[in-house]
């Protein structure tokens, strides 16, 4: 089990997920974040510390975004650990709560 | 159970030690830092020791740390306050071949479990112990415990603590545990390896575990978890290596002519004079004093202690019975209870 970022996340990056998780498992890529399933420990803080609501538990992953699941394995040994919230994209707000934004991730 | 016998044990997964149940702290709290941890080693551990899920037991007492044994898909007891190790002691003397485990806290082992703690440590019983400290009892929200700090305010406490606390690992070590050993919950690399090595550990092995009550006792240990200052804050231990620490290790824990500890700049004393840590000292005060290292004034010591090979409880117990048994064939249980110190109270 583990928990996975999803589409929300891209262009957002609030990184108010970043200050609570107790293990430091978020990755950082361009334009989104994701989790190490490998280190993330279940404790669900960072699901309520998501402005976007782009966290799910692996198995309640909404499955329009089952890709996501993949993609945070994937990247997460790829992208740099993340533990400070970093700056905010500037055009953050015009990108949250658009849905679609799949075609828009960088990695 | 033929002991003899090798077994052929499955390949496990984490998943495999994973309960249909989902955990319930409060989100954010270590606990689930050391499940995770935990979890994750174990399927290397039922290999390395050729222990199967179904022999493996979790017994807790009281308090959050106490939920664990619904969590793992293994045999568990959810037993009653502080009485962990008398469960574990009945259990592990009756069925040796069991890989039984304590989980505890601050509370349940120091509080009103204190006692069961120390005898069980005393007796090398074969039995992992994972104390979670959180310095606080939190099931109950939030009053000091054994460990809670002198001037803490808590809900018990308004006014902070009068109690000075108490430190499990010295007093572990002078009950003459086995293998002793302190990790932190958001150092999952040290928790796994300090875990792993309790397990194959033979004899009471005891590993305090510094765990972030986030909800009753946050940052508690945020000195020692902290990624950026965990490193000038802690020494790490291992067996044969000099008590150097910091993050350019330039810092060392060396004793004075009063053989009292202090630290000096690596750069100060020369390479023989460093201290060379050694797990296999038996009653040795220098490990006693590590144990008793605070900070801000220390480095916090992580990792093992002592680890010394000793025969277990167990052990004794039914060499003691089989050589009994070879001595005098059984007899029978009339003759016993009349043998002895027996005689009649005159009418
Ligand atoms: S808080 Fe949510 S949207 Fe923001 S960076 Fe973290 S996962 Fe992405
Ligand atoms: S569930 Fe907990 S451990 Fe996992 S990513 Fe979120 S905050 Fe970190
Ligand atoms: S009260 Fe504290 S120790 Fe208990 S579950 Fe909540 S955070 Fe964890």
């Amino acid at each position: 089990m583990a928990y996975v970022v999803t589409e929300g996340c891209i262009n957002c990056k609030q990184m108010d997920c970043v200050e609570v998780c107790p293990v430091d498992c978020f990755r950082e890529g361009p334009n989104m974040l994701v989790i190490d399933p490998n280190e993330c420990v279940d404790c669900t803080l960072c699901v309520p510390a998501c402005p976007e609501k782009a966290i799910f538990r692996d198995g309640d992953v909404p499955v329009e975004q089952h890709q996501f699941v993949a993609l945070n394995e994937e990247m997460a040994e790829v992208w740099e650990l993340i533990d400070e919230k970093g700056d905010v994209p500037a055009d953050a707000s015009d990108w949250s709560g658009r849905v679609g934004k799949f075609e828009f991730l960088q990695r | 159970m033929n002991q003899t016998e090798p077994l052929n044990i499955p390949t496990y997964q984490k998943e495999d030690f994973a309960s249909d149940q989902t955990p319930r702290w409060c989100p954010g709290c270590g606990d689930y830092s050391i499940l995770a941890q935990l979890q994750r080693v174990m399927p290397a551990i039922a290999e390395q020791t050729q222990t199967p899920r179904e022999n493996m037991v979790f017994i807790s007492g009281i308090g959050c740390s106490s939920r664990f044994p619904y969590y793992m898909n293994t045999y568990g007891f959810h037993s009653i306050h502080g009485r962990a190790p008398t469960l574990a002691l009945g259990l592990q003397v009756s069925r040796p071949e069991l890989m039984t485990w304590v989980v505890t806290g601050d509370g349940d082992a120091l509080s009103i479990g204190g006692n069961h703690l120390m005898h069980c440590l005393r007796r090398n019983l074969n039995v992992k112990i994972l104390l979670f400290n959180n310095r606080i009892y939190g099931l109950t929200k939030g009053q000091y415990s054994p460990t809670s700090e002198l001037g803490k305010r808590t809900k018990s406490s308004p006014l902070g603590s009068v109690a000075r606390p108490l430190n499990p690992l010295s007093i572990a070590l002078a009950s003459q545990a086995t293998f002793v050993a302190r990790a932190v919950d958001r150092d999952p690399k040290l928790l796994q390896d300090v875990i792993t090595q309790a397990a194959l550990h033979k004899g009471s092995a005891i590993v305090e575990i510094y765990q972030n009550c986030n909800i009753f006792n946050d940052g508690a240990f945020a000195h020692v978890s902290e990624r950026k200052s965990r490193d000038d804050n802690t020494l790490k231990l291992q067996h044969g290596e000099p008590l150097v620490f910091g993050r350019q290790r330039d810092k060392a824990v060396v004793l004075n002519e009063q053989l009292q500890p202090r630290v000096v700049a690596t750069s100060e004393i020369s390479e023989s004079d460093l201290l060379i840590h050694d797990t296999s000292r038996d009653n040795s005060g220098l490990t006693y004093a590590l144990s008793q290292l605070q900070y801000p004034e220390f480095p916090v010591p992580v990792g093992i202690f002592r680890a010394l090979k000793a025969p277990t409880y167990e052990e004794r117990v039914h060499q003691q019975v089989n050589e009994a048994k070879r001595q005098k064939p059984a007899t029978a249980l009339q003759q016993l209870l009349d043998s002895g110190e027996t005689w009649r109270v005159a009418e």
